[in-house]
């Protein structure tokens, strides 16, 4: 258990090409969960901000200045959280952990803009996170989920279906999310019959290019809101004002850099590890769990994951998935808020996006249409390159 | 390609010449791998030595249609296994699929922008069909 409380979320809609600015869109998020919780922003101790591409596209170098400055919070501790496509969710680990040693409250935004450049170029610098070895060959992160899901299916004795229906399902969820990006349905067939990207993954196999924020107020169970002006939405009758989230527990691993590296290749140790020890800190293990926030940056990923993280057995995943049990009224809802496949994967953003889901269907937020029932505890994992590093965090209501 | 890395012997186990047809094994404990990495992952011992790739085994294929700018689309890749060691590389016949024994082979420019060429993947003769 931590001593860190979320005491306010917010986002900004996830789409494919948004209006505003990187810092912008940073910021929209920032204000909406500093609205959404008790604090003031003169109670913010530290800014850690989640970005992985803004340098590397050429927009902005020293985002969580910039931040700090548009938010008119100059005087805060700030920083720059990168971690790939697991950045979000280490952004959050940093606040947690500043909070746990200082005693006050951090703001969390991670946000990313990803129109900004052309797709080869997003790509491109997407690319360059692979082993050296690896990109010699040409590899991108498509291709081992390609490897990956031919494997996985030929072991296994899955159908395609098993893939389009990880799709399809998150497609659904994000039907009723208005931050989703993709607000419709697919169907088997419509998965099933998109391009091939890598073989066998088709187009509705892979996440999205996002441009959004989403942002956290993370706070010590020790400090207590300020009496300003600005503090806190007590205008939400829904809601006592104590009915604030704690962060159970946060913690990440590493895996091997090259995919090849790893003794099968469909193991994700750092999937794996990073689940253990975080159900450890939390004292909690996979049966507790409510709601997930899988991280789908391909179909197989979710199945994958689901095992490594012991939610389901070996090679069960998927006829789970076909079953229903996943699905927002099943045994284990997982990416109620449609995932990175239909919510969108801006990098930055997407580790925070999960646990601003996770938070509303703790909080009971939702409207009935998208609420996981009584959900006490929820789970997030966030990963980077094809299993780099994977960062996981358990919040309980 | 240094004379270093075409025999059996000490090598700087980062050098990125080592040519992609050899794997590293520990002086220390005998741990085998192909990624070129600064120290052992069982042991920590810094002293290894490299080795010929021979005949591996496909354990995963897949063909990449959508490639960067420099690559070849579609981009075939198998995963390999090879004694000791597994790795990702290009495949050069287009019937190669799981289970096929390959070899390195032939010489190639994996990525337009890569000045040297390279082998590919390359059916083991007669094991293709």
């Amino acid at each position: 258990m931590t001593d860190a409380l979320i005491a306010g979320v917010g986002m900004t809609r996830f789409e494919s090409e948004s209006t505003r600015s990187v810092v912008g869109l940073a910021a929209l998020a920032a204000e909406r969960a500093v609205a959404d919780s008790p604090h003031a922003w003169d109670d913010i101790a530290s800014l850690h901000v989640g970005n992985a591409l803004a340098e590397a596209l050429g927009t902005r170098a020293g985002i969580a200045n910039a931040l700090a400055a548009a938010l008119g919070i100059e005087g805060v501790a700030a920083d720059r959280v990168e971690n790939t496509s697991a950045t979000g969710a280490s952004a959050c680990h940093r606040g947690v952990d500043a909070v746990e040693r200082g005693a006050g409250v951090a703001l969390v935004v991670g946000v990313e803009k990803m129109s900004v450049a052309e797709t080869s170029t997003v790509t491109g610098a997407i690319g360059r996170l692979v082993h050296d070895r690896e990109y010699e060959q040409g590899l991108t992160l498509p291709s081992f989920g390609g490897l990956a899901a031919g494997a996985y299916l030929d072991r296994h004795d899955a159908p395609r279906e098993a893939l389009a229906a990880v799709a399809r399902k998150n497609h659904r969820n994000a039907v009723d999310n208005e931050f989703a990006q993709f607000r419709r349905e697919v169907t088997l067939d419509e998965a099933l019959d998109s391009p091939v990207v890598a073989d066998p993954l088709r187009l509705y196999d892979c996440c999205p290019m996002t441009d959004g924020a989403a942002a956290l107020v993370v706070a010590h169970e020790d400090a207590a809101p300020s009496a300003g002006d600005d503090a806190g939405s007590s205008d939400d009758a829904d809601r006592s004002p104590p009915d604030l989230v704690r962060v159970a527990s946060t913690a990440g691993a590493t895996g091997t850099h090259a995919v090849a590296d790893r003794p099968d290749p469909l193991d994700l140790e750092s999937v794996r590890t990073a689940g253990e020890r975080a159900f450890d800190g939390a004292g909690l293990g996979p049966d507790d769990v409510d709601v997930a926030c899988i991280h789908d940056a391909f179909t197989v990923l979710e199945l994958l994951e689901l095992e490594e993280l012991g939610f389901y057995d070996s090679g069960t995943a998927w006829e789970a998935t076909l079953d229903g049990e996943t699905a927002l009224d099943g045994a284990l809802p997982v990416n109620p808020g449609g995932g990175l496949k239909a919510r969108g994967h801006p990098l930055g953003a997407t580790g925070v996006s999960q646990i601003v889901e996770l938070v509303w269907q703790l909080r009971g937020d939702l409207p009935p249409e998208r609420r996981v029932p009584d959900a006490e505890t929820g789970f997030a994992i966030n990963v980077a390159g094809f299993g780099n590093n994977s960062v996981c965090t358990v919040l309980t209501a | 390609m240094s004379d270093a890395t075409s025999t059996d012997g000490a090598v700087d186990r980062f050098d990125e010449s080592v040519a992609v047809d050899r794997a590293f094994r520990c002086t220390d404990c005998g741990r085998r791998w192909y990624y070129q990495r600064r120290r052992c992952p069982d042991c920590s011992g810094t002293d290894a030595t490299t080795y010929a790739l021979e005949t591996g085994v496909l354990v995963a294929v897949t063909s990449v249609e959508t490639t960067p700018p420099d690559v070849r689309s579609p981009n075939r890749l198998g995963l390999a296994r090879f004694d000791g060691v597994q790795l990702i590389a290009q495949l050069a016949d287009e019937v190669l699929s799981v289970g096929d024994a390959v070899e390195f082979a032939g010489a190639y420019r994996l990525r337009d922008e890569q000045e040297r060429s390279r082998p590919r993947l390359s059916a083991v003769d007669g094991d293709s069909e």
